[in-house]
């Protein structure tokens, strides 16, 4: 059996260059396209808009949920603590915007209170996720 | 040349672990690739200076929702689908005129981001919410 493999082997080897092309063509693919986005994690119904547009550069995402629980990083936070953990986050990667992904059921008050506090932190885009209509 | 063929034979670089190295790195890149987009609303606070003159050019429409979402329109209740087009006929009126949301603190936020979205239908892309009312 070793003779074998040994032997052939040796005649013809496969030629691992074009794979080896292809794999790194995707390795710097990948790199390149990954975004890193901070998740919620949690999942809420988002108001239905018309006019709503893709936002490329969004690296953090807040979620408001229907019990006005408000969701950073898979993370309950209150209000106080809210401005402490977006600076963190903002901090890692700075070109990021912040999508604030509020519950058609939450309330008015605690969505504006958190876009403040986001402006508060320094981030000057903060755009409320929306869902497309159909 | 072709004596630098012959030292292949010899020495070949054992290229096993960096191959391995880079289906890692290659696998964490796919896993991690999150190719969501957020679609989204872009939101923006009136300026804080306060004393602008009030021509009749910068008439602003104020939309107020009340914390039972009623919507009124200059203190006229109205039905939420019918924003967009009380905001048309104020935008021919006043095509520079902003329009101001104002919702009650216990606002659902669904009705907000329902009333922006149609104000931008309407073709008026400067709305801004303004301080909840008490």
């Amino acid at each position: 059996m070793r003779e074998d493999t040994d032997h052939q082997e040796e005649e013809m080897e496969i030629n691992m260059t074009p794979m080896l092309d292809i794999v790194f063509i995707m390795l710097i693919f990948f790199i390149v396209t990954a975004s890193f986005i901070k998740e919620a994690g949690v999942n809420v119904q988002k108001p239905k808009a018309v006019t709503a547009e893709k936002k490329d550069q969004a690296s953090i995402l807040i979620a408001i949920t229907d019990k006005d629980e408000i969701w950073i990083n898979k993370h309950k936070v209150d209000l106080k603590s809210l401005r402490t953990n977006i600076e963190k986050l903002h901090a890692e990667n700075p070109k990021g915007t912040i999508v604030v992904q509020a519950d058609k059921n939450a309330k008015a008050g605690t969505m504006l209170a958190v876009t403040e506090v986001v402006n508060a932190a320094g981030v000057p885009s903060v755009a409320i996720a929306t869902e497309e209509k159909q | 040349m072709r004596k630098f063929s012959r030292k292949q034979d010899e020495a070949e670089i054992n290229m096993t672990p960096m191959l391995d190295i880079v289906f890692i790195m290659l696998i964490f890149f796919i896993v991690t690739a999150s190719f969501t987009k957020e679609s989204g609303l872009d939101i923006n606070k009136p300026p804080p200076s306060e004393d602008q003159p009030k021509d009749d050019e910068n008439k602003a429409l104020l939309i107020q929702v009340d914390s039972a979402n009623r919507v009124f329109i200059n203190m006229r209740v109205v039905d939420v689908d019918s924003v967009r087009a009380n905001v048309e006929r104020f935008h021919a009126e006043h095509p520079k005129g902003p329009v101001v949301i104002q919702p009650a603190l216990d606002a659902k936020a669904g009705v907000v981001v329902s009333i922006y979205d149609q104000a931008r239908q309407a073709n008026v892309y400067n709305v801004s919410i303004a301080e909840p009312r008490e």
